[in-house]
């Protein structure tokens, strides 16, 4: 029983992907939280991205990209179109940063102003490690 | 010393009594799958893959249900690791030393069986009398599946859903696919397979909310003997399929493109020693 638990977590989770493989493109290690504004959200499949300024402690401004799921998986996470997310928002983004682009992160949740959070991408090492 | 094997004997006699094991337990009965007019019972619903859960419907769900699975007695899908022959093996390192930059699905090409019913987005299964229609959200799929004992064509072509013929086994609805090409991985990353592949898919709604999922593969060219795995699909009432274009933006693409050119050392696995 237990040995075939422990399959069922290890290929169970092997099994499970999403689009594309998280590991080749995102690193696992390299986990960031990035408080800015949203300036522009693309809609689209397979994923969704949203861009944030983000400003450092002397004032500069950088624009960072963020990827998420397709639009299909984000209602389920109860993210509406054009509601939940819109530019002029402050947000707090957590997730993993790319291996090469040096502002790009695969969102894995979006803390809102008031406090409130939605799941935006799957969690790191899906499909792949 | 003596006090720490006391507290040990302690800890273990207090987990063993306070973790009920299942032959302890009575299971609850679990509703029973409903029928078709013809007696069969009837698959027709919205249905998710429970490993798929986590993604599509979170933590909670995913608990829920393995909750549900213990109390209604209903045994854990049997999984094995794939018996690959030496060199399909060795692809599959390959495959998995990449971090599977080289996922077929990452260039929006269709799953193939059995992948397709293990992706974190729902299937509709619409039951007719001869023949059972399954609707996949991922890549607007389909598989039309006759039931009424008919054959393969003989014009089968390489393809990546291959070609599904199907009979019944009592309340098992046994699906027969073959014809696949080999450009899909089997289940996880660099699953890779021959077209000599065949599957064998058993469906059977042990319970109204449930459908245990055995799938056998079987392709003499990589396996030393078939693989076998299982799975349960969950219902999912008031759940519909959704459109999933997976072309429309694909950035990754270009990214992956970008890392295949000279930065193998970044995304590649340490070698091994």
């Amino acid at each position: 029983m237990i040995r075939a638990l422990v399959c069922s977590i290890l290929f169970g989770t092997a099994a499970l992907s999403a689009h594309h493989s998280f590991a080749a493109q995102y690193d696992a290690d390299k986990p960031i939280t990035l408080k800015g504004t949203v300036t522009r959200i693309e809609w689209t499949n397979p994923h969704f991205h949203f861009y944030v300024d983000v400003k450092d402690e002397k004032g500069a401004v950088t624009q960072w990209a963020f990827e998420g799921y397709p639009p299909n998986m984000l209602v389920r996470q109860g993210w509406k179109k054009d509601v939940s997310l819109k530019p002029g928002m402050m947000v707090t983004v957590q997730g993993w940063r790319a291996r090469v682009e040096p502002n790009l992160v695969a969102a894995r949740e979006v803390t809102f102003a008031d406090g409130s959070k939605l799941t935006s991408g799957p969690p790191a090492g899906t499909g792949g490690n | 010393m003596k006090k720490q094997v006391a507290w040990l004997i302690t800890v273990i006699v207090a987990v063993s009594v306070s973790v009920p094991s299942r032959a302890q337990t009575t299971p609850t009965k679990a509703k029973p799958a409903p029928r078709a007019a013809d007696g069969k019972p009837d698959f027709s619903g919205v249905w998710i893959a429970t490993g798929a859960l986590r993604l599509m419907a979170g933590e909670a769900e995913l608990a829920a249900a393995r909750k549900a699975d213990l109390d209604e007695g209903r045994p854990a899908p049997r999984t094995e690791p794939p018996p690959y022959k030496p060199e399909a093996e060795k692809q599959r390192q390959y495959f998995l030393d990449r971090r599977g930059i080289d996922d077929p699905m990452a260039r929006c090409l269709i799953s193939g069986v059995p992948r397709i019913s293990f992706r974190p987005l729902p299937f509709q299964i619409i039951q007719m009398r001869d023949q059972m229609v399954f609707l996949y959200e991922t890549h607007h799929a389909f598989r039309i599946i006759p039931t009424d004992g008919r054959p393969h064509p003989d014009d089968i072509e390489p393809s990546y859903l291959g070609d599904s013929v199907a009979r019944w086994e009592g309340d098992t609805l046994v699906v027969d696919v073959t014809g696949f090409n080999t450009k899909t991985w089997l289940i996880g990353v660099g699953t890779v397979h021959s077209e000599k592949l065949r599957v064998t898919e058993r469906y059977t709604r042990d319970s109204y909310n449930t459908i245990r999922y055995q799938v056998t593969m079987d392709d003499p060219e990589v396996f030393t003997k078939p693989w076998n795995t299982e799975e349960i699909f969950r219902l999912r009432p008031g759940e519909r399929i959704r459109e999933y274009e997976c072309i429309e933006n694909n950035e990754d693409l270009l990214r992956i493109e970008k890392l295949l050119q000279g930065n193998e050392s970044v995304f590649k696995r340490p070698s091994n020693p």
